[in-house]
C-alpha cells in the first residue's frame, strides 16, 4: 500500500521508501496507542456515572391519599423536595395545573435562584425567603422575581399512588400546554 | 513562522530535544535490563492514575474505609474493580521491577564512581516507595492492613527512652485507629508521591550527567558514543523501550485480570478487628526478606530489630563498601559468585518470611540473615583482592 | 540470544519465588482442608422413615410453636421476636423451609439433643426429650410437606444463616441484634458480604458442614445442611463476593489482545529502526 502511494507520487529513492515505512509504523503505533488511551478515557468517564443506589432514586412512589385536606407533605425525589399540597375548596383551583383536580404537585425549588420556598398556611401561599418571591396554592408565581411558576415534576398516577420520575399522560398533557418545562 | 520555531524562541525546545533525546547517547552494549528504569516510571504513572480514580470514591474513615473499597469501588462504581485491581497489582509489581532494576545496578557496578548520587537517590526512592506501600496498605482497613500497621508501629517502641511515647505519637492513639488512618492517607496520597517525584527528577538528572553505565562497565566519551559505541536515546533506545513496555504491560494486565490474588490477600477481605489478630499474619511479599531478618535473630529481639533496620539500609553504602576498580560484575569472577549467592539468599529469605518462624525454619532464617550481611561485609575484601590484581597486571 | 537468556533467568527466579510464597507457604500455613461429612456419621441416630404430616402438625403445635413459626402454613410463633431476644439472645428460626435445607437424619438428632448435634454446648434450644422417634418422624414429615422446594442460594443463606449473620452489601441484616449475639455466642458473627473472597470456597464448604473443622472451639453451631444446600450456599457467597467476574474475564481478553497487537507493532518498529545498528 505504501509502495502504491509512493509510486503515485512519481517514484521514490530506496532510502526515502524505508523512511516512510518506518514512519508508517510510527503512525500505526501512535494510532493504536490513541485507541488504547480512548478506551482508558471511556473507562474513566464511566466511573463518574451515578452509583446504583442513586440511579434507584430515579423514581419515588407516594400515596397521595395519606395527605389530609389543607396539608402539605414534602417528598424527597432525586434529593430534591417535591411539594404535595391537598387543596381545600377555599384555595385557588387551577384545573390544568392540578393533579386529580385536588392536589398541587410541584418541585419545591424557587424558579428564581433555587431556594426552597416556605408554605405559609395562613396566607395559603409559598413565600421564598431568599428574595421574597411568592407562589399561590397552585404554584403560580404571583409576586417577586420568580420568572415562572414552580415546575411540575414528571409524574404518573396509579390509583392513589403517584410515581415521581415517570411521565404519565397527565404530565405529558401539561408539558404540551407549556404549563411546565 | 512555524509553531515549532515560535516555541523554540521561548522555551529552547529544539535544544532540549537534542540534549535529552536525539543527541543523548546511550552505550550500545546494554541489554533489556536497562529498560527497567523506564518500567518503574511506567508503573508509577499507572499507580498515580489508578490512585486518583480510587481517591474519588475512597472514604478515609475507620468506619467507612473497608466498605468504600469493597462495596462502592469494587461493586458499585463502573470499572471500579479494574482501578482497584490495577492499583493493587501495580503496587506489588512495582517492587518486582524495582528489585530487578536495583539488581542490575548491583551486578554491573552502576553504583560506582561517578554514579554514587544516582545510587543514593535511587536508594532514597526505594525507601520512599516502601513507605508509600506501607501507608497505602493500611487504607483498605482489612485485617492484614490493620495488623501490619499495628506490628510495624509497635517496633518503634523499642527505641530507647522515647520509644513508647513515640509510638503513641505516630499512631495518634494508643492503638492503630482512625487518626492513624487519616494521617497515613495524607502521607500516601500527597506527601510521599511529591517526594517520589522530586527525587525521581534528581535521580534522572544524576544519570544524565555521567550517562548510563553498560554491561562491561567501560567508560565512553560522548564522542565515542556518538560514533559507534552508542545509540541515540531517540529514536533508537526508545524503539526498544516501547517493545519492552508492550510486553511488560501484557504481563501486567494478565495479572490484573486473571492472577491477582498475590496482590490482594484473602485475609484483607475481613474488616479490621482491633481485638483479634488473624491466625496467620505476614507482610506483602516485597517486605518478606527484611521481615525474615527481623525474625531471623530469634534469640534476641533487640538484635533482630537492629539487624532489620540495618538490612533495609546497608545497600545504600555499596559505593563505599565495593571500591574495586573493576566496574562490571561481568568481568569479576569472585564478585559474580557472591552476587548470585546474595540473590539466592534474598529469594530464600523472602520465602522463609512467609513461613511460620518455628523449628527448622527459624534456624534457616538465622543462617539466611547472616549470609545477607556477609555479602556486604565481604565486598571490601573482594575490593582489596581485585585492586591487587589490577595493580599486578592481569 | 543473550537477552533471552537474561529473561529466562528472571522468569526462573520469579517463578521459584512465587511458588515459595504462594502455593507452598499457603499449604504450610493452612494444611489440608478437612473433608465434609454429609452423612453426619458421628450422630448415632437413624434417618426418619415414614412419618404422618397431619399428626406431625399437631405435635408441632404442641411442642414447637411456642417459639417457632411456620410462615408457609400461616403459623406465627407463640413468643414474639423481642421476647425471644430477651430470653434467648437469639431469634428462633421460622421453620417453613427447614426440612428442605437440612439433612433429615441431622434433624432427628438435633430435635432430640440440639447441643450435641450443633456441637455448641450453649446452644439456645432446649432438647425435646419428650418426643419419641415416631413423633420426630411425624414432625419432620409435616415440615417437609410445607417446605418450598428448590430454594435459591440467597434464600438458604437468609433462612439458615440470617439469624446471626448479616450480608450488608445485599441489604440483609442479621435478625438478632448485635449485643444479643455477642452475649449468646461470645462475639459478633462476621458479615458474609465478601466471605467468598476472604476464604477459599473449599474451606467454606468444609466449614459450613462442620465449623469445628475450620475453627476448633468456635461457637458457630453445626447446621446440618444437605450437600445440595451447602453447595448452593457456597455458590451464592462466591457470586455476591465477586459480581463482576464475567465482565472482568471478558474485558481481559480484549485488553490482552490489544496489548499483544501493540507488542507486534512496537516489535516491527524496533526492527526497522535497529536494522542498521550493530
Amino acid at each position: 500500500m505504501i509502495i502504491f502511494i509512493e509510486n503515485l507520487a512519481g517514484g521514490k529513492v530506496m532510502a526515502d521508501e524505508k523512511m516512510s515505512r518506518r514512519d508508517f509504523l510510527l503512525y500505526a503505533m501512535g494510532g493504536w496507542a490513541t485507541v488504547g488511551v480512548g478506551g482508558v478515557l471511556y473507562g474513566m468517564y464511566k466511573t463518574w456515572e451515578p452509583l446504583p443506589e442513586v440511579k434507584a432514586q430515579a423514581t419515588v412512589s407516594f400515596d397521595i391519599s395519606t395527605v389530609q385536606p389543607g396539608e402539605l407533605k414534602v417528598v424527597s425525589w432525586r434529593g430534591k423536595p417535591v411539594f404535595v399540597l391537598r387543596k381545600t375548596s377555599d384555595m385557588v383551583q387551577c384545573k390544568d395545573r392540578s393533579v386529580e383536580n385536588e392536589y398541587t404537585v410541584v418541585m419545591g425549588i424557587c424558579t428564581h435562584l433555587g431556594c426552597i420556598p416556605n408554605w405559609e398556611a395562613d396566607k395559603k401561599i409559598w413565600h421564598c425567603p431568599c428574595h421574597g418571591g411568592d407562589y399561590d396554592a397552585c404554584g403560580k408565581n404571583i409576586f417577586g422575581p420568580p420568572p415562572r411558576p414552580l415546575d411540575v415534576p414528571p409524574f404518573k398516577i396509579q390509583g392513589t399512588t403517584i410515581v415521581l420520575g415517570e411521565e404519565g399522560p397527565e404530565y405529558k398533557q401539561m408539558k404540551e400546554k407549556g404549563l411546565t418545562t | 513562522m512555524k509553531f515549532i520555531d515560535w516555541l523554540d524562541e521561548r522555551l529552547a525546545v529544539k535544544e532540549l530535544v537534542k540534549v535529552t533525546l536525539t543527541e543523548y547517547y546511550v552505550p550500545k552494549n546494554i541489554n533489556f535490563l536497562w529498560s527497567f528504569g523506564v518500567l518503574v516510571m511506567l508503573v508509577f504513572a499507572i499507580l498515580v492514575v489508578s490512585g486518583i480514580f480510587l481517591l474519588m470514591y475512597y472514604k478515609p474513615d475507620a468506619h467507612l474505609a473497608f466498605d468504600s473499597v469493597n462495596k462502592t469501588i469494587m461493586m458499585d462504581v463502573e470499572y471500579g474493580w479494574l482501578f482497584r485491581h490495577t492499583h493493587a497489582v501495580g503496587a506489588s509489581i512495582m517492587f518486582l521491577v524495582l528489585f530487578i532494576h536495583m539488581a542490575r545496578g548491583i551486578y554491573y557496578g552502576s553504583f560506582k564512581a561517578p554514579r554514587e548520587i544516582v545510587w543514593i537517590t535511587g536508594y532514597i526512592l526505594f525507601v520512599l516507595m516502601s513507605a508509600t506501600a506501607f501507608t497505602g496498605y493500611l487504607l483498605p482497613w482489612g485485617q492484614m492492613s490493620y495488623w501490619a500497621a499495628q506490628t510495624i508501629t509497635t517496633l518503634f517502641e523499642k527505641i530507647p527512652f522515647i520509644g513508647p511515647d513515640l509510638v503513641i505519637w505516630i499512631r495518634g492513639n494508643y492503638i492503630v485507629e482512625d487518626a492513624t488512618l487519616t494521617r497515613f492517607f495524607a502521607l500516601h496520597v500527597v506527601f510521599l508521591p511529591l517526594l517520589l517525584i522530586v527525587f525521581t527528577a534528581i535521580h534522572l538528572y544524576a544519570v544524565r550527567i555521567p550517562g548510563s553505565n553498560n554491561e562491561d562497565g567501560e567508560h565512553y566519551t560522548k564522542e565515542e558514543k556518538k560514533h559507534g559505541k552508542g545509540i541515540p536515546f531517540w529514536p533508537v533506545f526508545m524503539a526498544k523501550e516501547f517493545f519492552v513496555m508492550s510486553i511488560f504491560l501484557t504481563f501486567f494486565f494478565y495479572l490484573v485480570f486473571y492472577q491477582y490474588k498475590f496482590a490482594m490477600d484473602p485475609i484483607n477481605f475481613q474488616p479490621a478487628d482491633y481485638l483479634q489478630t488473624p491466625m496467620h499474619i505476614y507482610p506483602e511479599w516485597y517486605f518478606l526478606a527484611f521481615y525474615e531478618v527481623l525474625r531471623g535473630f530469634f534469640f534476641s529481639q533487640n538484635l533482630g530489630l537492629i539487624a532489620f533496620v540495618l538490612s533495609m539500609f546497608i545497600a545504600a553504602f555499596l559505593p563505599w563498601l565495593d571500591t574495586s576498580p573493576i566496574v562490571s560484575g561481568k568481568h569479576r569472577p569472585i564478585y559474580k559468585v557472591l552476587f548470585w549467592i546474595f540473590i539466592a539468599d534474598f529469594v530464600f529469605l523472602t520465602i522463609l518470611g512467609k513461613l511460620p518462624p518455628t523449628g527448622l525454619y527459624a534456624w534457616l532464617g538465622f543462617v539466611g540473615s547472616l549470609i545477607y550481611f556477609a555479602f556486604f561485609l565481604a565486598l571490601p575484601i573482594v575490593s582489596r583482592i581485585e585492586k591487587k590484581k589490577v595493580a599486578g597486571g592481569r | 540470544m543473550k537477552e533471552l537468556k537474561i529473561l529466562a533467568i528472571l522468569v526462573v527466579i520469579v517463578l521459584i519465588g512465587y511458588w515459595g510464597i504462594e502455593p507452598y507457604a499457603h499449604s504450610v500455613m493452612h494444611g489440608e482442608v478437612k473433608k465434609s461429612d454429609y452423612a453426619y456419621s458421628d450422630l448415632k441416630v437413624s434417618a426418619p422413615t415414614g412419618g404422618d404430616a397431619t399428626k406431625g402438625k399437631e405435635l408441632f403445635m404442641a411442642n414447637c410453636a411456642s417459639c417457632h413459626g411456620v410462615k408457609n402454613d400461616g403459623i406465627n410463633p407463640g413468643m414474639d421476636k423481642n421476647a425471644a431476644i430477651t430470653s434467648f439472645n437469639v431469634v428462633p428460626p421460622d421453620l417453613s423451609n427447614t426440612a428442605a435445607i437440612l439433612d433429615h437424619k441431622f434433624l432427628v438428632a438435633f430435635i432430640k439433643n440440639p447441643q450435641e448435634a450443633t456441637k455448641n454446648p450453649k446452644f439456645a434450644m432446649p432438647p425435646m426429650a419428650q418426643l419419641s422417634d415416631e413423633d420426630v418422624a411425624n414432625i419432620i414429615a409435616y415440615l417437609s410437606s410445607v417446605a418450598k422446594k428448590d430454594l435459591t442460594g440467597k434464600e438458604i443463606v437468609v433462612e439458615a444463616c440470617g439469624r446471626c449473620h448479616s450480608v450488608k452489601y445485599q441489604k440483609i441484616e442479621a435478625e438478632t441484634p448485635k449485643d444479643n449475639l455477642k452475649a449468646y455466642l461470645g462475639k459478633i458473627p462476621p458479615d458474609l458480604s465478601v466471605m467468598g473472597k476472604a476464604k477459599e470456597l473449599e474451606y467454606l464448604e468444609s466449614f459450613i458442614n462442620n465449623p469445628q473443622n475450620g475453627l476448633p472451639g468456635t461457637s458457630m453451631p453445626r447446621l446440618g445442611l444437605t450437600k445440595e444446600a451447602t453447595e448452593k450456599t457456597v455458590a451464592y457467597l462466591d457470586q455476591i463476593a465477586d459480581p463482576h467476574r464475567d465482565q472482568r474475564n471478558k474485558l481481559g481478553v480484549w485488553v490482552l489482545g490489544y496489548l499483544l497487537f501493540m507488542a507486534g507493532l512496537t516489535f516491527a518498529w524496533k526492527k526497522k529502526i535497529w536494522k542498521n545498528i550493530h
